[in-house]
């Protein structure tokens, strides 16, 4: 359920609660640098469901189920655009679909010169890629535009 | 720097020669460029922390393990370099070095079955094939173990690149060890692939679906296949000066109080819970899911008043000063290890200052991720120590467990 943290009055709390169950299922799962608009796809390409969809000052969550146990989350900016993604569970999810098309940057970023198997960054442009985990346990991780972070919204919320 | 590297490579090379012109005795056509065979019988065999098959690795603990075809023992052939890890499960192998052709295993269905390793930086895609393998005297029949890159599979489904970034783990350089030895203190990397999919599993014919597995056909920790000391393993490594050393080698023993060499004694004994984590404790922060893991080259932990390098190294720390820095370990049965302390030092520093080096017990970094209840505690934590790391019942306790 969407929660308003902002101090608007009830009735336009309720009103986009009403708006947002309707349009929930339609809007959730975008994908990198993409319209919010633009995500149907994605939904169905995961075979996902969608968990929930809130409204934080400076940005909107939703929260994705994917059906392997993995929750995608996915950071919608004022102008409409998915500005970060992020990832918690058994697995990864397929990143090529969560990414779009900043996934080939990724693919040809070099990787640290002295890294491992547990942790990733990945810096490339206005790109930043992260994760961290180790098998049974799970993996987490995030990937944001560093650009296209709104104002006023940390850094550390983003996971 | 290139220069120091170009010398390092020239002479991992020489002594890479050096080694296979020795033999290595015995069977097959294998590499064995690593310490000989301890005689039958031992349940030790040699670990070292070396600068890696790729020349670009820190902190790696590696040892040699030997695999036939099976039921063969003359289709064999030994392998150096392969990642001793407590982080993962299971054997894995990398088929650019791996001479001989192990069968691949078959579900009811028929069709091949066909892993998606993720290591979170990248996915390693080749079928689980089963051989027998051994290391120091200990024998596993017919384990199920993973060949990475194997060409009879050449083809990744989508899913799979897309969950590991693209990037296809599946050589030696890119890997960075020719194998990799999970020995986590559960028998399985996945808890419920049996019952479940996760991306992880794929059932090959002329197409790759995912599939569920029966747990007898996946991968376990190598050591609960036994036939004896299969209760867990022991690595033991000397201490390291606080600057670092070139290589270090210790032994990884196998077996938990079934020999005179692998006695609990007094070791203090943490319970893991159902992620392989432990509770740690760290400037005020209760960290729920951090873990010892000697799969991770440095010690990850969040702390803003530490710097992060930069231009180089950004994963790691750069401190002005070597900072020494204190943490305490809960297991899941509670029971607690106070006061553990640790140095934090200047990674450029150190990884340019001495560029022949491989062992940093001081190298520290940043977790990649908003991630703030973990502290990973990486092959450091090993340095000086003998850790337990039991899966099966010990004269001191019950696996899952970690002990010190």
């Amino acid at each position: 359920m969407p929660i308003f943290r902002s101090g608007e009055i009830k009735i336009a709390a309720l009103l986009c609660t009403v708006l947002m169950t309707a349009l929930g299922p339609r809007i959730a799962g975008a994908t990198l640098g993409e319209p919010e608009i633009t995500v149907q796809s994605d939904v169905a390409q995961f075979r996902a469901s969608i968990k929930s969809s809130e409204d934080r000052v400076g940005y909107r969550i939703h929260e994705i189920q994917l059906p392997g146990g993995t929750l995608l989350r996915e950071f919608v900016a004022p102008d409409g655009n998915v500005f970060a993604v992020a990832w918690n569970g058994p697995t990864p999810p397929n990143l090529r679909q969560a990414l779009g098309k900043y996934f080939d940057a990724i693919v040809s970023a070099p990787k640290p010169r002295f890294a491992d198997h547990r942790h990733l960054q990945i810096q490339q442009g206005d790109l930043v890629v992260q994760g961290s985990g180790h098998m049974r346990a799970g993996f987490s991780g995030r990937a944001y535009l560093a650009s296209a972070i709104p104002s006023g919204v940390n850094l550390g919320d983003l996971h | 720097m290139a220069l120091m590297r170009a010398l390092r490579m020239g002479l991992g090379a020489a002594l890479c020669l050096a080694a296979i012109s020795c033999g290595g005795g015995g069977s097959g056509r294998g590499i064995s460029s690593g310490p000989p065979p301890p005689p039958a019988g031992n349940n030790v065999a040699s670990v070292i922390v070396d600068q890696g098959p790729n020349n670009q690795s820190v902190n790696s603990l590696f040892t040699s393990v030997t695999v036939c075809v099976p039921g063969s023992t003359s289709s064999c052939q030994t392998i150096d370099h392969i990642q001793v890890d407590t982080g993962s499960y299971g054997l894995r192998l990398l088929a650019p070095v791996l001479t001989l052709t192990l069968p691949v295993e078959t579900l009811a269905s028929g069709n091949s079955l066909v892993e998606c390793t993720i290591f979170l930086d990248g996915f390693s895609w080749g079928p689980v094939v089963t051989a027998d393998m051994q290391i120091a005297g200990e024998t596993a029949k017919s384990l199920p173990l993973q060949v990475i890159g194997d060409s009879r599979f050449p083809t990744v489904p989508a899913n799979c690149s897309g969950m590991g970034m693209g990037k296809a783990e599946d050589t030696v350089s890119a890997f960075g060890a020719n194998g990799i030895l999970g020995i986590g203190p559960f028998e399985l990397g996945c808890g419920n692939c049996d019952t479940a999919t996760h991306g992880i599993y794929y059932a090959c014919g002329t197409t790759c679906v995912e599939t569920v597995v029966p747990t007898a056909k996946q991968e376990p920790n190598p050591v609960t296949r036994f036939a004896t000391d299969n209760n867990g393993s022991i690595v033991a490594l000397p201490a390291v000066a606080a600057n670092g050393e070139v290589t270090l080698t210790g032994s990884l023993i196998f077996g938990i109080d079934t020999q005179s060499n692998n006695q609990s004694g007094t070791q203090t004994v943490l319970t893991v819970n159902d992620l392989a984590e432990l509770t740690m404790t760290f400037n005020g922060q209760t960290l729920a899911n951090s873990f010892i893991d000697s799969g991770s080259n440095a010690i990850f932990f969040a702390d803003s008043a530490i710097p992060t390098c930069t231009t180089t190294d950004t994963d790691f720390y750069c401190p002005g000063t070597t900072q020494m820095l204190a943490l305490s370990i809960q297991g899941a049965n509670g029971v607690m290890v106070n006061n553990l302390t640790f140095g934090v030092g200047n990674a450029q520093t150190m990884l340019n200052t001495n560029q022949t080096f491989n062992v940093f017990p001081e190298l520290a970094g940043p977790l990649p991720a908003g991630n703030p209840g973990t502290f990973d505690y990486g092959l450091a934590f090993f340095y000086g120590k003998r850790v337990a790391v039991a899966v099966g019942a010990t004269s001191v306790g019950t696996g899952p467990y970690i002990a010190f």
